[in-house]
């Protein structure tokens, strides 16, 4: 009889909990229909709550708890899984209360309501989620934000040319599955960049840069076709991936070792196999000469400068002698005369045919050793897109800007304190692109 | 001709740079230390259960769970950290052309180095707090190579372990995290100290200390060794009188009375007592290095598949 009376007030709690839900929903902009979808529901509370972290592992947490829980009703009471299972249980139904607790407390500040609320939720949930669901009194501070994909500029869907010699990006679309959503975080992105040229990559946060990067050198394939010198990237990965130069924001290199041995252990690495010990010794002795790091090659790496440190990643990668040299932020935490030098030195890389794409956040005091700059935005539907590339002077007409730094204002959402013209100028950019093709 | 010119160094010859990297690292960073660890561990081992280590049943259960929990811990600190903390740049150098399976096999040769000199270390620190070993070998016909083997297999197969973790494992907080689950679950499970039944015991069969254990008992031939925890509770219970009469006193003046009849007594005990899994014998010895040897690989390939997969690493 107790069991029954149990039974029935979890039955009861659970429906008022989908109703009240489906209203909160409602109210904060969520399909109704997470509300009776067991998990999701949890999931998409969070986002209510702008907690969207939290929401995941609660929901995670909750299918845990509850696999767990079905899966110990197989084990006869009092024996050894099944005193094992319920000690998992315990463990994991706390990691539930403190991340129920955390997005209840959140759904608390988004509907200005006191944390005394959280009580009534642990103790009451089904009523205080009728009361929060249907009373007009209640109404969240903030919606969840809703993507509409058909949102932004049109696609101009214009394939770049493919070139013989330098490189051809033809990027339909980079996609991304996200629990219970798809998403697009570059979409038609279409450029060629001869060999020889120095180009800036430059775009907000989230603009899609880092994704481009990666959809580029192919270490995240894209739904694009990538062209080096004519030859698939995509398709001959493998062999074509020494032919491109990656130095990461951060100097990813081992601080035990002497400048000497990394870059020993890089050539070895990265050089073929049919270059001779003597060929290779002569290459790193060039390199540590041409980036000034041969009066320190015994030096341990940790005991270097941020700039000789960051030498000496760049000399790296550019002991492979890539085609292809792509740099994310090399100038961070350099002051302006070494951030200058460094460029140069890019600028001198660039002139011996290769092509140097490089992100930075100050172009401005480095801009005029730049040819190219590809900018890219997001667009309403928070997708990263091409808004111009092309020569660094026409970008400043493009704009009607005088510096990058006002480029990127101009491109930036409102919300980030940018004018919010991310739309504008990638249709612009589209309609200028079929001009040219006619 | 042209696979010929954009050849790259193969599996075998990265080994060799990461091997050069290692040893580097173990001269000039702080991986030595795990040497003198070894040693302290072992002599504070040995000073305790050292007496009657392959002398009495209960010294070898309670001494070779002991040794077994030294491998352990010195197999889970030589290598819990290592990949984790470096997972960055395996990551750049996986995009360069790095070959997991050179990685992880230069840390394996790397790290047998290690476990080997740890092995060394600790049957010296045996021999010098006078640790008797066992008078018959199954293998080599050396009880003391015989011993180190298991020792080293253990050591190796927890560090492997450790290995395991580190490549999977995404911080160095994490890890570190983890490693004491794993050791309490190591020993909790052994099957030979903690008496465990049913699917308790058949975890066992998953842990490293369980057949490592086994294969210190077995050479230690546990089955013959005389059991001793009988003869001492009856001393302590020698004037426990019951209607009046010292039954036990009485038993006990006869047994203390002759060498021959207490040695008697004692290998009674120890012969109702035996275990058969403990039997001296080539078979069981293999068995237990066969699983070490086993786990060794198993470890080894998760590490490998899960490094694989390192590009996939979040920003």
């Amino acid at each position: 009889m107790f069991d029954i009376i149990i039974n029935v007030m979890v039955t009861v709690s659970w429906i008022f909990t989908s109703v009240g839900t489906y209203g909160i929903f409602r109210k904060c902009g969520v399909k109704w229909y997470y509300c009776f979808i067991p998990f999701a529901r949890e999931y998409h509370i969070g986002l209510c709550a702008d907690r969207e972290k939290e929401g995941r592992i609660y929901m995670v947490l909750s299918v845990l708890y509850d696999v767990l829980n079905v899966v110990n009703t197989f084990f006869g009471e009092g024996t050894v899984p099944n005193k094992v299972f319920s000690i998992l249980i315990l463990a994991i139904a706390t990691g539930v209360a403190i991340y129920g607790i955390r997005v209840y407390l959140g759904l608390c500040r988004i509907f200005n309501r006191s944390k005394k609320w959280l009580f009534m939720w642990i103790f009451f949930e089904g009523i205080t989620s009728v009361i929060w669901g249907f009373n007009k009194s209640f109404m969240p501070s903030k919606q969840v934000e809703t993507i509409d994909r058909n949102a932004g500029a049109k696609v101009a869907g214009i394939n770049a040319k493919v070139m013989d010699m330098g490189l051809t990006v033809n990027i339909t679309e980079r996609t991304a599955i996200d629990l219970f959503r798809k998403k697009i975080l570059l979409k038609d992105i279409h450029l060629n960049i001869p060999l020889g040229h120095m180009v800036l990559l430059l775009g907000g946060s989230g603009a899609g840069k880092t994704t481009f990067v990666n959809a580029v050198t192919g270490y995240e394939k894209a739904d694009a076709k990538i062209l080096l010198n004519g030859k698939d990237l995509y398709a001959d990965y493998g062999k074509m991936k020494y032919d491109i130069g990656f130095v990461p924001q951060q100097d990813l290199m081992r601080g035990n070792d002497t400048v000497a041995l990394t870059l020993s252990d890089a050539a070895s690495l990265r050089l073929p196999a049919s270059v001779s010990y003597d060929e290779r010794k002569g290459r790193i002795q060039d390199v540590l000469e041409e980036f000034g790091l041969a009066s320190i090659k015994g030096s341990l790496v940790e005991k270097l400068s941020g700039g000789q440190r960051k030498r000496l990643s760049i000399a790296m990668e550019f002991i492979s002698n890539p085609s292809l040299f792509i740099l994310d932020e090399p100038d961070s935490g350099l002051d302006g005369v070494v951030a200058r030098g460094l460029f140069e030195k890019l600028r001198a890389i660039a002139d011996t045919g290769k092509i140097v794409i490089v992100i930075t956040h100050t172009p401005d005091r480095v801009i005029d050793l730049f040819d190219d700059v590809i900018v890219l935005a997001k667009d309403a539907s928070r997708t990263g897109r091409l808004a111009y590339y092309g020569p660094v002077k026409g970008s400043y007409e493009f704009f009607g800007k005088e510096s990058m730094e006002g480029v990127l204002l101009s491109i930036n959402q409102k919300d980030e304190g940018g004018e919010g013209k991310a739309d504008e100028y990638v249709g612009k950019y589209s309609e200028k692109l079929k001009e040219k093709v006619g | 001709m042209e696979n010929k010119k954009t050849r790259h160094k193969g599996r075998f010859s990265q080994t060799f740079i990461y091997l050069g990297k290692l040893f580097r690292m173990f001269v000039f960073q702080n991986d030595w230390k795990v040497l003198p660890m070894a040693a302290i561990i072992a002599g504070l081992v040995c000073y305790v259960i050292g007496a009657n280590l392959f002398k009495t049943m209960e010294g070898t259960a309670m001494g070779t769970f002991a040794v077994s929990c030294i491998c352990i811990w010195n197999g889970f600190f030589n290598s819990i950290q290592v990949v984790c903390r470096e997972r960055a740049i395996v990551k750049r150098e996986h995009r360069s052309g790095l070959h997991i399976s050179s990685y992880i096999m230069a840390h394996m040769i790397y790290q047998a180095f290690l476990c080997l000199c740890q092995t060394l270390i600790t049957l010296i620190v045996f021999r010098v707090t006078n640790v008797t070993f066992p008078e018959k070998s199954l293998v080599t016909g050396w009880s003391v190579i015989d011993i180190g083997i298991t020792v080293f297999l253990v050591t190796y197969c927890a560090d492997m372990m450790a290995l395991m973790i580190s490549s999977l494992v995404h911080s160095t907080t994490t890890a570190m995290t983890i490693m004491p689950f794993l050791l309490i679950f190591q020993l909790v499970f052994s099957g030979g100290f903690f008496s465990l039944e049913g699917f308790a015991m058949k975890i066992t069969d998953f842990t490293i200390t369980k057949w490592g254990l086994r294969a210190l008992c077995t050479q230690g031939d546990y089955n013959s060794l005389p059991m001793v925890a009988i003869w001492s509770s009856l001393i302590k219970m020698e004037n426990l009188e019951i209607l009046g009469v010292k039954p036990i006193h009485e038993i006990a003046k006869f047994i203390y009375g002759n060498e021959d009849y207490l040695n008697a007594f004692t290998l009674g005990c120890g012969s109702l007592n035996q275990k058969p899994e403990y039997a001296f014998s080539l078979e069981s010895l293999l068995q237990c290095w066969g699983f070490l040897l086993l786990f060794i690989i198993i470890y080894a390939s998760i590490a490998v598949i899960s490094l694989e997969l390192i590009d996939r690493d979040r920003r």
